[in-house]
């Protein structure tokens, strides 16, 4: 079930995204604004997932018995995983510094919507990693 | 730290591909262990003393600086 599942959720997700696509250029300026970017947008997101699962399940059809065996190994290796753990981390402090970046131009400009928004992130971001820092805390 | 798997594995006359086959990583892991580039885990460097039927401190060889 769970593999009919992974099947046929990407193709679903790309109907959908082509079924928002289309309603959004066929109905043009019937939509307001807001909720033709909403279609767009949701459009874009589910087909982007969609195809990049799709062409992914696509490749992973052609592997070879010995290729797949590599890539379950890569995949496993403690090395790659420390190195994923390690990209992951630094990426966080990145996109705070990023999110510190955008809090400073949008006080500059004195924007208040955004400037809340972005300290919301802010904090977001930092409540993510305490919240995973406690997760893990309790299993290791 | 440093380790003796690359000394250990041409003696026995293997290849980093076939080490790595022997204790499941990647031949890019074996390589990195040989440089010092990368410590391995606990429990890989017991698969790997194991494999060479040695001891843990046979293979890896940790400075007093370290312990």
């Amino acid at each position: 079930m769970k593999d009919v599942w992974k099947k046929t959720l990407p193709a679903l997700a790309l109907a959908v995204a082509v079924g928002l696509g289309v309603a959004a250029v066929v109905l043009g300026d019937r939509l307001d604004r807001p909720m033709s970017g909403l279609c767009f947008g949701a459009a874009g997101m589910l087909g982007g997932l969609a195809c990049s699962r799709l062409l992914t399940a696509h490749w992973e059809r052609k592997w070879t018995p010995e290729q797949r065996r590599e890539m379950d190994r890569a995949e496993r290796d403690e090395r790659n995983v420390a190195i994923r753990e390690k990209a992951a981390h630094t990426s966080w402090y990145w996109t705070l510094y990023l999110l510190w970046a955008a809090f400073l131009v949008t006080l500059v400009l004195g924007s208040g919507f955004p400037t809340a928004l972005v300290s919301v992130l802010i904090v977001l971001h930092c409540l993510f990693l305490m919240v995973n820092l406690g997760r893990w805390a309790r299993r290791m | 730290m440093t380790n003796r798997i690359a000394a250990l594995r041409k003696a026995r006359g293997l290849s980093q591909a076939e080490l790595a086959d022997a204790v499941d990583v990647t031949r890019q892991t074996i390589i990195s262990l040989e440089s010092g580039r990368y410590n391995a885990s606990l429990l890989l460097a017991h698969k790997i003393a194991r494999f060479f039927g040695r001891t843990i401190e046979e293979v890896f060889l940790f400075e007093e600086e370290e312990l």
